[in-house]
């Protein structure tokens, strides 16, 4: 049985890593890269429990969250190029219409 | 059963005839533009009411004790019925109908004459209104509980307002409308608040006074509150001689014989309601006050309709003071006199001015030799209405007086006596400047007026003389004896009332007497003159009423107003200070929602 620690700690950094970039990038593409990353790290943890418990409901999960993640990713760039059109520009401090 | 309608029957065509004539004036143009149709439309109306009420008449001298109510629901509430609307004829109601039908066609008809110089749709709208005024006066004379009279109550005050107002386009006209509406409202806040109070306490519109002996005090000061405002009684008097602004035939009807009359009526019908002893004190002692200071202001006004006005509140001032002091006989019999000779009155005064074109005494003189007949009526009522032997107005104004000595109030009969006198003598003075003595400018061309108007000016003389003589049917419609006996009152009543007369004949007829000697009286005149009464109720608004309102404004403004102000400001910049926060960039709000799980996750990791 290989130990889980190790792993987790992947996630772990894996996710503060997709937090980071979320809060750091001002490119829009960057932002949703990050949040792509965040949910990998989820993903890993919900693989490495499955294992560890030996339990497939947590794989089937990480399947589910991954279809789900290409679905986000699809929303996402649609807006990414909404707000070009709207703005010529996809740096995400431009767009500030939500203060009003 | 009468001529195949019953008795009931008969009470709603004296109500609804005159209210269909009122509709179909007003809804239909035509019919209201060409004036004389809807005078005849009116007086027809009118006219069947007079047979109902004579109908009803007759069935109840033939049984004088009976009381007939016959009602339908009003104003049903979940499942509870409060309220009864209806009619109920008995010994009460039924004179008081033959009254005001019998003045109000009378009048109707002299219109037709008086009123002829009218341009034809004014014409219409003034019987209308007649129409209208007939109908509420039946409302509230046939009304079997109080809420229904306070309901024809109210709607004589409006059709008292659109008469008096008739003539809108004259400003003094259209203010004393204005004037008589609010004082009467005024008053009538003591009805609305009376009639709650009596419904609280007893759960019921009916005259039956309340248990508690408070309460029924209260109840009858309140309503008495209405009858000062309705019947002119001092201080409320003031709306009645500006009323004279409405045309003559209007004042004789409303202002004279039935709509001021309303207060004293109500006094009769709901009788049990002013029996507490304080109620009774007051109505004596005001009434009596009144009926002397009136008189007192009629000797010195030169306006024939003001003499007349003030001469009426006068006489509902000894109503009143006969009813406080428990002569129900007295008041309502004089009721019945007051109400032929004083539209008798009115209605000459209306020939008079008609003829001369003029209200002031001044203009006229002489007239006698040129109005024998108005002449004549006129002194008839003049010599009822001081009370001269063998007239109406001598039997019925002997009654109250009889009744005051009987109560041993010799206050109250002391001051009725000095009305008397009073009385006669203004009376005699206006007949003397009229109809004696130099014609002036003015009534050189004066003529006798057409048969419209002499016919109701007769029949008003001849019942002014002849009412008297019923007073045992009176009597007995009520139910109390009536004997008419000649005593030491009697002697008193008829001195004074002769020497007033006497007094006038010579001041202004023979003229014996300078009016110089009176000097001495010329302060009184001048404060009668001077309308103290109405200057003392601007002083109270401009100085109280209008200083309270400015109070009330001022807490308004600044203190209730200031503290909703405080508050909405308040709210603003709450809201400006919190709205930093939201600055607009995608990664302040990340922060946040990270902070947020962190404090989440610490906070469950340390629990």
């Amino acid at each position: 049985m290989m130990p889980i620690q190790p792993v987790l700690l992947l996630s772990a950094t894996l996710f503060s890593v997709g937090i980071y970039g979320v809060l750091s990038r001002r490119n829009v593409v960057g932002i949703l890269l990050s949040v792509e990353l965040m949910m990998n790290a989820v993903n890993i943890n919900l693989v490495t429990f499955s294992h560890y418990h030996g339990n497939h409901v947590g794989q089937v999960f990480a399947v589910f969250s991954i279809a789900l993640t290409v679905a986000e990713v699809v929303v996402g760039l649609a807006l990414v190029i909404l707000l070009y059109r709207a703005k010529s520009d996809v740096a995400i401090d431009g767009a500030q219409a939500l203060k009003e | 059963m009468l001529l195949g309608l019953t008795p009931v029957a008969w009470a709603l065509v004296a109500l609804f005839g005159p209210v269909v004539a009122a509709f179909l004036i007003a809804v239909l143009p035509p019919l209201r533009q060409q004036g004389k149709p809807a005078a005849y439309l009116a007086i027809t109306a009118a006219a069947l009411s007079l047979v109902a009420a004579a109908a009803l008449m007759l069935r109840q001298l033939g049984a004088p004790g009976e009381a007939l109510v016959e009602t339908t629901r009003w104003l049903p509430s979940a499942g509870r019925n409060i309220a009864q609307i209806g009619v109920r004829i008995d010994g009460i109601s039924v004179p008081m109908l033959v009254v005001v039908t019998t003045v109000a066609t009378s009048v109707q008809v002299f219109s037709l004459g008086y009123m002829a110089g009218e341009p034809p749709p004014a014409f219409g709208r003034y019987y209308a209104f007649h129409s209208l005024f007939v109908f509420s006066m039946n409302t509230l004379v046939l009304a079997p509980n109080v809420l229904q009279l306070f309901a024809g109550w109210e709607l004589v005050g409006l059709t008292s307002y659109l008469l008096i107002g008739f003539y809108w386009q004259k400003p003094s006209a259209a203010r004393a409308a204005v004037k008589a509406f609010w004082t009467t409202k005024l008053a009538d806040i003591g009805f609305v608040a009376g009639v709650v109070l009596l419904f609280v306490s007893t759960s019921s519109f009916a005259w039956a006074p309340p248990a508690d002996p408070r309460v029924h005090m209260a109840v009858g000061f309140l309503l008495f509150l209405a009858v000062m405002g309705k019947s002119a009684q001092f201080p409320l008097h003031v709306w009645l001689p500006d009323a004279m602004e409405g045309p003559t035939p209007v004042s004789a009807l409303l202002h004279a014989a039935t709509m001021v009359a309303a207060g004293v009526y109500l006094i009769v019908r709901a009788n049990p309601l002013f029996q507490a002893i304080e109620v009774r004190e007051v109505m004596t002692w005001l009434g009596a006050f009144t009926a002397v200071f009136a008189a007192t202001v009629a000797v010195v006004q030169t306006d024939i309709k003001k003499v007349l006005a003030y001469s009426t509140c006068s006489q509902l001032g000894y109503m009143v003071s006969a009813l406080g002091a428990g002569s129900l006989m007295g008041g309502y019999f004089h009721l019945t006199t007051h109400a032929a000779f004083k539209a008798l009155l009115f209605l000459g005064a209306g020939s008079v001015i008609h003829a001369v074109h003029s209200n002031e005494l001044s203009d006229m003189g002489g007239l006698w030799s040129k109005m024998k007949l108005t002449g004549v009526v006129f002194m008839v009522g003049a010599a009822a209405l001081a009370g001269v032997p063998l007239l109406s107005g001598f039997f019925s104004k002997d009654l109250i007086l009889e009744a005051m000595w009987e109560e041993h109030k010799y206050g109250p009969f002391a001051m009725l006596l000095g009305a008397a006198f009073l009385t006669a003598f203004y009376m005699g003075r206006v007949v003397f400047l009229a109809f004696f003595g130099k014609p002036s400018e003015k009534a050189a061309h004066a003529h006798e007026s057409g048969p419209s108007m002499a016919g109701p000016l007769v029949l008003l003389a001849l019942l002014s003389i002849a009412v008297g003589y019923f007073g045992k049917s009176f009597a007995a419609l009520y139910g109390v004896e009536y004997h008419f006996h000649v005593g030491l009152v009697t002697y008193l009543a008829t001195g004074t009332g002769l020497a007033g007369i006497l007094l006038a004949w010579l001041v202004y007829g023979k003229k014996a007497i300078p009016e110089s000697t009176f000097a001495f009286l010329a302060p009184v005149g001048r404060l009668a003159r001077s309308g103290a009464v109405d200057r003392l109720y601007v002083l109270g608004f401009r100085h109280v009423a209008l200083g309270l309102a400015n109070l009330i404004g001022w807490v308004d403004r600044y203190v209730i107003d200031g503290v909703m102000n405080f508050l909405a400001w308040a709210t603003i910049m709450g809201g400006r200070r919190v709205r930093k926060l939201q600055t607009g960039n995608a990664a302040d709000y990340v922060y946040a929602v990270i902070a947020g799980a962190l404090v989440l996750a610490t906070w469950g990791y340390l629990r």
